[in-house]
């Protein structure tokens, strides 16, 4: 007699992990064994410290998590499955389970659990216990082989490096380059590179200036070119591009230049518009041109999306592509007002500091000026400037900042002298309305003009964090402020108090906690870095945390950060404006269950600074 | 024939009594012919005060041709054994017969079951041994006590010679009763509740399944007794007299 159950295999198979095991004969076998249990609304199903011998799967109805003090921890609805803790615990049940709705459960007994979870590797992935190690593994399989990410740059090189004796002649330089069908020649001095000449530096610098024939290539090569290793990921070597706006980057390996990288080639393995882009920004010679190019951006953030980049990769794209319009915008200023009287530091702020900008932010911006700054000589030039910046910036996709933290604000626009005031005063004494400012003000960087005045400035704010231990407390409170979702129910987002809401801020709730438990441990290891991943690579190496905490921080702001950048996306493609918020009717299961992994360590990593830098309010 | 039972059956009070299972269980166990029906009869059945919680009962399903007793044959029976709280997977039948007559090609697709799975089933007389076995011991959980138990007598009074009758606990019955203590405004007023299956499964928001195979409908009335007994009953005190027919 072969009796099928099929309806029971089939509401587990279209769940995880059974859906990954569905051809698995033993399954069959399993749901003979199966057990089905009704529980009306309220009744309990699992009693904290009872021994528990069953893995529940929901088949209908909904079910809440409380832990030993009583807290809701979770909610689980139809497909979940609970208990699988005490069984591979073999022990009782340090969690209680209720029925919150009338609900129909299939019981799997303890054996046919641990033997899947012994024979099948999909299936015990499942439920490792670890999130950190879960969340880890997510991501990796999200990751596809072929990406920039993952691509050595070895693996985009297409031939050997053509290179000339740096005592040739132009012309010879040129015949050589024809005759190889290259648009970029490395300059060699006793078999070490000394330089590098393109196709460009031959029209601009050669033929442009009317140099004969006959001069050395060396006065036309750009000296001590920025090269880089061939086991260097391609994506590293996209951004030093956009960043130094080259288009050319020679590689090494043991010391040997073993080939050119060029932007072609790049191109060839994707698409990939923001390099270009940057240069076309730096071409213009108005704000119309700027905002024709600003219409661009969307297409070139879901472009990335799309080419499967990381957030840390796309975050540093848009901020180059940030910085290269406040950059062209100073320098029409430039043109247009004059040179600056004294000089001056123009200053990122905020993510645009951190290079972490997404699509469409807010500008947070201030300029340091040189101490000799005289209000009555110079302060009207720099209030032309600055609103020149601003106004422009607004036109090109950046909107003005709602708290006016911009350099067109007198406040923001001050000598150093009076900055580093400004910074000594929120240190020693922090107040609440003085750590809104910092936040943002912590994260600076300088991102054109006289850049060594915006080092200064960041030096005397990690010497005054030093000498002040009773900030860091104030910092590390501050960062317990804003608390994630403890995941999901249904279309709902689940509150820590068990209060459910419609849609939530993946910003606000995920990715600035994070941004600000970083930057506090960042002061204490007296990091110079700003950008987040580089900060917890600094707070590693100072050994702040245990073994692997530091890293699963950045797990964590990667996971919120990829279903930011795909939801902004979606968005963009839909024709939506493109927002922080998420609905979590659009997320995947899949996403879901990673989300609530990373809230998860992002709320255990805010109980730990706040213990860690308990202090005296000072 | 016997005439007692078929007495019994005739005059059957409209309004349910508690009835001695047990009781008429002995008697028939003396006047079945030998055979297995004899020895189901002779295993007995619980006592009329046992308590809910101690009930051993049987989800039962029957697919059949049609739906006159007297006509139309069963070609499949499903089963699952369970108490007032846990189905049991592990204890489930399943079983298809071949019909004498052939079959009605409208049944076949309320069924899903093909002409070809049929002719290769054996005829139910062959089977119908193991069915009395899953059935012996337990009382009989149902939709719609007048299907199941009528074509089962039928079947037994063909093979045998000697009807076949047990306790049944119908979920359709229990579902009325819950509903006519509606008050009488209610009753008027309000829309007649649907007592089908899936209707009633609905009322205790349970999941909707694909109905008409034996055993996932037999599944569906273990589930629904479980979601009853837990809103309406009182398992540990309630007799099993007050609910049996």
């Amino acid at each position: 007699m072969d009796v099928e159950l099929t309806e029971i295999v089939e509401a587990l198979c279209q769940h995880a992990p059974f859906n990954e095991i569905a051809d698995d004969p033993s399954l069959k076998d399993m749901v003979k064994e199966v057990e089905i249990q009704y529980v009306r609304t309220g009744e309990w199903i699992i009693e904290r410290g009872t021994l528990n011998n069953t893995l529940f799967f929901i088949r209908s109805g909904a079910v809440e998590v409380l832990n030993k003090n009583g807290k809701l921890i979770r909610r689980m609805n139809e497909g979940e499955l609970f208990g699988y803790g005490s069984l591979l615990r073999g022990g009782k049940s340090s969690q209680s389970m209720r029925a919150i709705e009338d609900s129909l459960f299939y019981r799997i007994p303890a054996r046919w659990f641990l033997k899947l979870y012994e024979e099948s590797d999909t299936f015990s992935d499942f439920f490792e216990l670890d999130r950190e190690t879960r969340l880890k593994a997510a991501m990796n399989s999200q990751t596809s082989d072929v990406s920039l990410m993952t691509c050595p740059i070895k693996s985009l090189l297409r031939r050997d490096p053509i290179g000339i004796d740096v005592g040739e002649s132009i012309r010879q330089a040129a015949q050589m380059m024809t005759e190889h069908r290259v648009s970029s020649l490395l300059i060699m001095e006793n078999e070490q590179l000394v330089g590098i000449v393109t196709d460009r530096d031959l029209r601009t610098r050669a033929v442009a200036e009317g140099l004969a024939y006959d001069t050395p290539i060396k006065a036309i090569m750009t000296k001590n070119p920025t090269v880089m290793d061939s086991g260097d990921y391609a994506a590293e070597a996209v951004l030093k591009m956009m960043e130094l706006n080259i288009h050319h980057i020679p590689i090494v390996k043991d010391h040997k230049t073993i080939g050119v990288l060029s932007t072609g080639d790049i191109i060839q393995k994707e698409s990939h518009g923001s390099i270009y882009l940057i240069s076309d920004i730096l071409k213009q010679t108005d704000v119309d041109g700027l905002k024709a190019i600003s219409r661009k951006m969307t297409h070139t953030f879901t472009q990335l999306v799309v080419a499967d980049a990381n957030t840390q990769m796309i975050g540093n794209a848009m901020s180059h592509i940030g910085t290269a319009f406040v950059k062209r915008l100073l320098q029409l200023g430039e043109e247009q007002f004059g040179k600056p009287p004294v000089p001056y530091c123009f200053i990122a702020l905020g993510s645009q500091a951190r290079e972490e900008q997404t699509i469409k932010t807010d500008q947070d911006n201030a300029i340091i000026l040189s101490n000799r700054y005289d209000p009555e000589k110079h302060g009207q030039y720099f209030e032309q400037l600055s609103h020149w910046v601003c106004q422009g910036l607004d036109q090109c996709g950046y909107p003005l900042c709602t708290g006016d933290v911009m350099a067109s604000n007198t406040l923001w626009r001050q000598p150093l002298s009076v900055w580093k005031n400004y910074f000594s005063e929120w240190i020693q004494e922090p107040k609440a309305e003085a750590l809104l400012h910092l936040s943002i003000f912590f994260d600076l960087r300088g991102i054109y003009g006289d850049k060594l005045l915006a080092n200064e400035l960041n030096k005397h704010i990690r010497q005054e964090a030093k000498n002040n231990s009773g900030f860091l407390s104030y910092m590390a409170r501050n960062a317990n402020q804003r608390k994630p979702p403890l995941g999901f129910f249904r279309q709902f987002v689940l509150d820590g108090e068990g209060k459910q809401s419609r849609t939530f801020n993946l910003k606000e709730r995920g990715i600035a906690p994070i941004i600000d438990i970083v930057r506090v441990h960042a002061l204490a290891c007296g990091s110079d870095k700003l950008n987040t991943i580089e900060r917890i690579a600094d707070i590693e190496a100072a050994k702040l945390l245990p073994d692997g905490r530091a890293k699963d921080l950045a797990l964590a702001l990667e996971m919120i950060g990829m279903v930011r950048i795909s939801s902004q996306k979606d968005q963009i493609e839909n024709g939506e404006e493109p927002t922080n918020h998420v609905n979590p009717e659009r997320l995947s299961s899949f996403e879901k269950r990673h989300l609530r992994d990373a809230f998860h360590i992002v709320s255990r990593q805010q109980e730990f600074i706040k213990f860690r830098y308990a202090g005296k309010r000072s | 024939m016997p005439k007692q039972l078929m007495q019994f059956m005739k005059t059957k009070p409209e309004t349910t009594l508690p009835q001695d299972w047990q009781a008429m269980f002995r008697d028939w166990a003396k006047e079945a012919p030998e055979g297995p029906l004899k020895r189901y009869y002779e295993a007995g059945t619980i006592p009329m005060d046992t308590p809910l919680k101690d009930v051993p009962m049987l989800a039962l399903d029957l697919e059949t041709t049609g739906l006159d007793s007297h006509t139309d044959e069963i070609i499949s029976v499903g089963s699952v054994p369970m108490d007032h709280r846990i189905i049991r997977c592990n204890g489930s039948g399943y079983w298809m017969a071949k019909p004498e007559c052939s079959l009605n090609p409208e049944s076949v697709t309320i069924h899903e079951i093909t002409h070809t799975e049929l002719e290769e089933a054996p005829p139910l007389h062959h089977i119908f041994e193991n069915i009395l076995e899953t059935l012996s011991n337990k009382v009989v959980v149902v939709h719609c006590v007048a299907i199941e138990r009528q074509f089962l007598l039928e079947a037994a009074l063909k093979i045998y010679g000697f009807p076949l009758y047990f306790p049944v606990l119908d979920t359709m019955d229990i579902e009325r009763r819950y509903h006519t203590k509606l008050p009488w405004w209610k009753q008027i007023l309000g829309k007649k509740p649907s007592l089908r299956l899936d209707a009633c499964r609905q009322y205790y928001h349970l999941p909707r399944y694909k109905a008409h195979h034996a055993l996932t409908d037999a599944l569906s009335s273990a589930e629904l007794l479980q979601a009853q007994i837990a809103y309406h009953m009182d398992a540990t005190n309630d007799p099993i007299s007050k609910y049996w027919l």
